[in-house]
């Protein structure tokens, strides 16, 4: 692994912000720390960059032990959320302080500025001064002089919290884009489970200073290890109940029953998660005849418009189901009766305490 | 049309108060100093006389670039100290901060005259320093007593509560989080310091420098108590004019060279600052 974490913790008076955290990062990876605020995936970030160190545990990258290095012999560069330019530099004099650093010819200094200028279309902005760029213009000087330097690798704390929503859609492609060109690993912390979706290779799924999960962005989607993370991924329908006698369903606690994809054993207190997407929605007066095991006859209270999906807001019973279909779909109005229904297989099961039952 | 009437009416206040408190006294100050003094009486005539007087009079000329090379010096050894002083507060002050800051204010609840006559009392032949040094056995330290250098400590006893809460109140506005970001980019701490906390604190420094340096050019009191025969300063023999001698119009005269030297070293050192580089934004976007 080129980067690699061996039991990483940081003790904060009588808090662990990072708690006995081993993971390793491969050479070409995206890998993101995804987590709630105050989860401590920033501090995790600024162990590996040097500006904290551990209370115990090592750090390692490229096969060297860098954990009593200061951040200015570390080699990683980083891209911070509140850009932090210098604001008495000109662009290309921000872009050129890592060169400076590295003591680099000034002949090869302005090459690799006005690479970075190119790749990022910085271009004609050089003698400007920070507080004459836009938000989207600062971040890509940041981006430009995390990347000018060549690091060894490349931390990125919220780089995109503070940009609207389309120019952070626009980065992400390009974060990513330069990420796969340069071929060093990118460190990406997030609480934007979007964001971590759409460029992650990997996701490291951060809680109370501990990774709840480190696996596959798909896995962390589709298979989320833990109730947190299938709380915290994506959106989903939570129920809580009992197994019922034979072990194949679960009586839940508002009072309907959902068949199960594998029997466990009968009485145990689970609770279940079943993702917005994963609930379809038929018509109540039965045209439909595709429907799964588990049916559940609700009202559609409200519908929110996506552009290419709807989101529906279901009363049933006395609680709220969320749906989410493909505008493709045929639509449902805002009280009509329908049945939602849901394959056994799309259930994410947890006991109480959040784990898999084994 | 209320909004414009209150506008000028709160831009008036502060017109009205630099016109009539500022403006005014230092132009009567400019007239009096070409006119001249007999025998206590003003005497209605413009002449160039006491400029003159200023320019030639080798002793004028003397007590001016004294009084320049003690207020530079001292300006530079208050800044030397603040900045320790200040950083190590904003470092770790932690919830004190405020309240350390303040304490640099205690002194000020004394008269100055007070001030002075206190560290005479520390300083003199028969002072805290001295007599302890002497009853221990050791000879009295000949240097602070009645010299420029009395007059310097003196003055930067009484300047650096004020350059520490500028120097502090920059700090304070400097994001520290700068130099984590130079730090990661390659800079050592002290590479750190030289291209981003320096510059960036320049300005705040400066303002610190200046407001130091002149009233240290017409200081009266430090000199008087504590600096020797050698240690008479421009603003103390100014204030003679005024007071003993009555030669009110040379005083004047002291006074107009007095505002232009400090007039001077202001442009000067802010000529050689581009503000810009250093983080100020006040010019706005654009």
């Amino acid at each position: 692994m080129y980067i690699t974490l061996d039991g990483v913790s940081r003790q904060y008076d009588s808090v662990w912000a990072v708690d006995r955290v081993t993971m390793g990062i491969g050479k070409s990876e995206f890998v993101s720390l995804l987590g709630p605020s105050g989860s401590g995936k920033t501090t995790l970030l600024r162990i590996i960059a040097g500006l904290e160190k551990p209370t115990t545990g090592r750090v390692l990258i490229d096969g060297e032990d860098v954990t009593d290095l200061p951040p200015h012999r570390r080699g990683v560069a980083m891209v911070f959320q509140e850009f932090l330019l210098f604001p008495h530099r000109t662009v290309f004099e921000n872009l050129a302080f890592p060169l400076r650093m590295l003591k680099l010819p000034a002949a090869e200094i302005t090459e690799r500025v006005a690479w970075v200028v190119g790749i990022l279309s910085l271009g004609g902005l050089e003698k400007r001064y920070p507080n004459q760029l836009s938000g989207g213009q600062q971040q890509r000087v940041a981006l430009g002089r995390g990347l000018v330097g060549r690091p060894k690798a490349l931390l990125l704390d919220e780089p995109l919290a503070n940009l609207d929503r389309e120019l952070r859609q626009e980065m992400e492609v390009e974060i990513r884009r330069h990420q796969s060109a340069l071929g060093i690993p990118f460190i990406y912390v997030t609480h934007n489970q979007e964001e971590a979706l759409s460029m992650s290779d990997r996701i490291a799924v951060v809680r109370k200073g501990r990774i709840e999960d480190f696996a596959a962005r798909t896995d962390i989607y589709d298979r989320p290890k833990t109730a947190f993370i299938a709380q915290f991924v994506g959106r989903s329908n939570r129920f809580e109940g009992t197994v019922g006698a034979g072990g194949r369903s679960v009586a839940t606690r508002c009072g309907t029953t959902l068949a199960l994809p594998a029997p466990l054993d009968p009485a145990r207190a689970v609770q279940l998660f079943i993702k917005n997407e994963k609930l379809r929605l038929a018509p109540a007066d039965g045209t439909d005849a595709s429907h799964g095991a588990n049916r559940l006859a609700c009202t559609v209270k409200d519908v929110i418009l996506r552009g290419a999906y709807a989101d529906y807001i279901l009363a049933f019973g006395d609680r709220e189901l969320n749906a989410s279909r493909p505008r493709s779909e045929r639509a449902f109005l805002s009280g009509e009766a329908v049945i939602a229904h849901l394959n056994p297989e799309d259930i994410d099961l947890y006991d109480t305490d959040g784990e898999r039952p084994s | 049309m209320k909004g414009r009437w209150a506008g000028r009416a709160l831009l008036g206040v502060p017109t009205a108060f630099l016109l009539g408190l500022f403006v005014l006294p230092l132009l009567s100050m400019v007239v009096l100093s070409f006119w001249r003094t007999e025998n206590y009486h003003i005497v209605q005539d413009w002449n160039l006389g006491n400029y003159i007087t200023l320019a030639t009079g080798g002793a004028y000329v003397t007590f001016l670039i004294r009084s320049l090379v003690m207020a530079s010096a001292v300006s530079l050894v208050c800044i030397l100290i603040a900045w320790p002083v200040s950083y190590s507060i904003i470092l770790y002050g932690g919830r004190y901060r405020l309240l350390l800051t303040l304490a640099f204010a205690v002194p000020f609840l004394t008269g100055e005259v007070l001030r002075v006559i206190a560290l005479q009392g520390l300083l003199g032949p028969l002072g805290l320093i001295n007599a302890m040094l002497m009853a221990l056995g050791n000879a009295p330290l000949r240097f602070i007593m009645y010299t420029n250098v009395a007059s310097a400590i003196g003055l930067i006893y009484l300047y650096l509560p004020i350059v520490v809460t500028v120097i502090y109140l920059s700090l304070l506005n400097f994001d520290a989080r700068l130099i984590d970001a130079a730090k990661i980019f390659g800079a050592s701490p002290l590479r750190a310091f030289v291209e981003v906390t320096w510059p960036l604190n320049l300005f705040g420094t400066l303002i610190g420098f200046a407001l130091c340096f002149i009233p240290c050019l017409s200081a009266t009191l430090a000199p008087r108590f504590l600096g020797g025969p050698n240690g008479t300063l421009y603003g103390m023999a100014m204030a003679q004019q005024f007071g003993e001698s009555g030669t009110w119009a040379l005083g004047a005269a002291m006074g107009v060279v007095l505002f232009l030297t400090s007039l001077i070293a202001v442009l000067l050192v802010g000529m050689r600052v581009n503000l810009r580089r250093t983080g100020f934004t006040g010019f706005g976007r654009g």
